[in-house]
């Protein structure tokens, strides 16, 4: 298995007591859950990652390019219009 | 995303139940885990390629092959041969990244960015990829009614195929599925390799253009629009969300990163391969008047590369750009769904039935039926919206790749996969020449259509 990400746990080792439940479908479910990393599972990945807000620098070169973006689009839509003209 | 329910079975061991997107994934990683465990190399290979290279040959859709021919075909060869493997190797570090995120995280950009950055960073990535996936689509249907138009057969038919694709590849509810029947279309990228072949091109001239030169002619607005749509027919905004998002849905982990690597630089390949192979088709027709080729009226390239070339040139590369519409329709349709699931909070899986990822599957077909609409629309600017699909891509592309970066250097979600000073390095650069060229297009073309400079 590959080494941990941060945001991974332990896999689910196989468990004695899972072998000797009787039912076949649970057993068959440990042997599938062997081949996913803890943090695969969809209940796993349902959790929100922590917020990690942008610094002032980071968020205002954002918002810069943000609008520098949009103005541009906004210029190349009008010239899309204007040439359909 | 699917209820998480918790086993019951095992006091000792209180581990997810498995959802059918769990059990789907896990059933893949077995045969990974196999293979990776009796050392069967290429077999693991086999089984772990396919969102790099779908990624980069869905690139080669129609706007693109399409941009290509019409490069060559008023330019001739020159510049644009080693141009073409320069920006794929661009595409290949932006891609690169985005793998790894997905690989280690198990979690799609748009998710991340939503989550990790807050709803307006999200939101603000999703409108983009929205708009530009809805223009890229419309101009992919636009290719195959082209292609199709070489067989007489015309928009409705153009539309069916494209909604009949889309609904037929995501019957099976599962990724696997999917990919395989994906990447067994996109290896038709190849024919315009075989197009190029068959118009039996000077090796030697082909040889010689490998020095950049000669630079294409024209006006300045023409070469900032050729750059601009050039590079928006090899990295855009829905590549980003694609790979990303496909390469957590198939289960990659961080031991897979290296073949994730080979996926993607051998999809990079093969895409600069066969971009060359539509190049050097429309490179025929230069001295055939092929600047003057209207590629949207009629048949355009192929009907010209008929009368130049013989008629196996123009039917095979018909026969391409129904192809690369097709594929891009698969996987441009795919982003979307992905990037709607993720920041909407839904199921986001090819592994998940259309019960349980109701609004993955709407958002999948929906977008597509949006943009068939369009084709179907009498008088519809087709030309046009098809030429400037690539721009528009290229424009709003800078924000997605700084957003990109910055994911790909969180250590609290990267940890030791955090990118590389060098990858930083050619990544910044990435993003400043792909501002800098869309800007200075857009900003040059705005100001000669309202008259402040002349063309």
């Amino acid at each position: 298995m590959s080494a941990r990400t941060p945001l991974s746990r332990a896999t689910p080792t196989r468990d004695v007591t899972s072998a000797l439940d009787p039912q076949a479908q649970e057993r068959a479910e440990d042997e599938l859950i062997m081949h996913l990393e803890r943090d695969q599972f969809v209940a796993e990945t349902s959790r929100p990652v922590p917020r990690a807000p942008l610094g002032a620098w980071a968020s205002g070169s954002l918002w810069a390019l943000r609008v520098f973006v949009v103005v541009v689009s906004l210029m190349v839509i009008y010239t899309f219009v204007d040439q359909l003209h | 995303m699917g209820t998480p329910e918790v086993a019951a079975s095992s006091p000792l061991l209180r581990q997810p139940r498995l959802t059918e997107e769990d059990t789907a994934r896990s059933r893949d990683r077995s045969r990974v885990h196999h293979a990776r465990r009796h050392r069967k190399r290429w077999h693991l290979l086999w089984l772990l390629v396919g969102p790099g290279i779908l990624a980069m040959l869905g690139e080669n859709d129609g706007p693109s092959m399409i941009a290509y021919a019409a490069d060559g075909a008023q330019y001739g060869l020159g510049f644009f041969v080693p141009f073409i493997p320069l920006l794929f190797a661009m595409a290949y570090v932006c891609q690169e990244m985005c793998m790894r995120v997905g690989a280690v995280t198990h979690r799609g950009y748009g998710e991340l960015v939503l989550q990790r950055y807050g709803r307006v960073w999200g939101w603000f990535v999703a409108g983009d990829l929205t708009l530009t996936n809805l223009v890229t689509l419309v101009a992919e249907f636009v290719a195959i009614r082209v292609g199709l138009a070489y067989f007489h057969l015309g928009a409705g038919v153009a539309v069916a195929l494209g909604l009949a694709l889309v609904v037929f590849t995501l019957s099976g509810g599962r990724y696997w599925r999917w990919e395989r029947i994906v990447l067994g279309l996109a290896a038709f990228n190849g024919l315009f390799l075989l197009a190029a072949i068959l118009v039996k091109p000077d090796v030697g001239a082909i040889a010689g253009s490998l020095d950049f030169t000669p630079f294409p002619g024209g006006g300045f607005n023409t070469l900032l629009l050729l750059l601009a749509s050039t590079i928006g027919a090899t990295v855009t905004p829905w590549m980003i969300f694609f790979q990303q998002s496909a390469s957590a849905d198939k289960g990659m982990t961080p031991s897979d990163v290296a073949h994730g690597r080979y996926d993607t630089a051998l999809g990079a390949v093969l895409a600069a391969i066969f971009g060359i192979g539509a190049l050097i088709a429309g490179a025929a027709l230069l001295s055939h008047g092929g600047s003057g080729i209207q590629g949207f009226a009629g048949a355009g390239f192929p009907q010209a590369l008929e009368r130049v070339a013989g008629g196996a040139a123009g039917t095979v590369f018909a026969l391409g750009l129904i192809e690369a519409g097709a594929v891009a329709i698969l996987t441009i349709s795919a982003s979307t769904a992905y990037a709607a699931g993720e920041c909407i909070g839904a199921s986001h899986s090819f592994n998940s039935s259309p019960r349980g990822a109701a609004v993955f599957y709407a958002a999948n077909i929906g977008v597509a039926l949006l943009a068939a609409l369009v084709i179907l629309i009498p008088g519809a600017p087709l030309l046009s919206i098809a030429l400037n699909a690539n721009v528009l891509a290229t424009v709003l592309l800078p924000v997605s790749l700084v957003l990109l970066v910055i994911l790909a250097n969180d250590k609290d979600l990267m940890g030791p996969w955090v990118n590389k000073r060098s990858t930083n390095i050619v990544g910044i650069g990435v993003i400043a020449f792909v501002g800098v060229c869309g800007a200075a297009y857009g900003i040059d073309s705005f100001l000669q259509a309202v008259h402040l400079i002349g063309s």
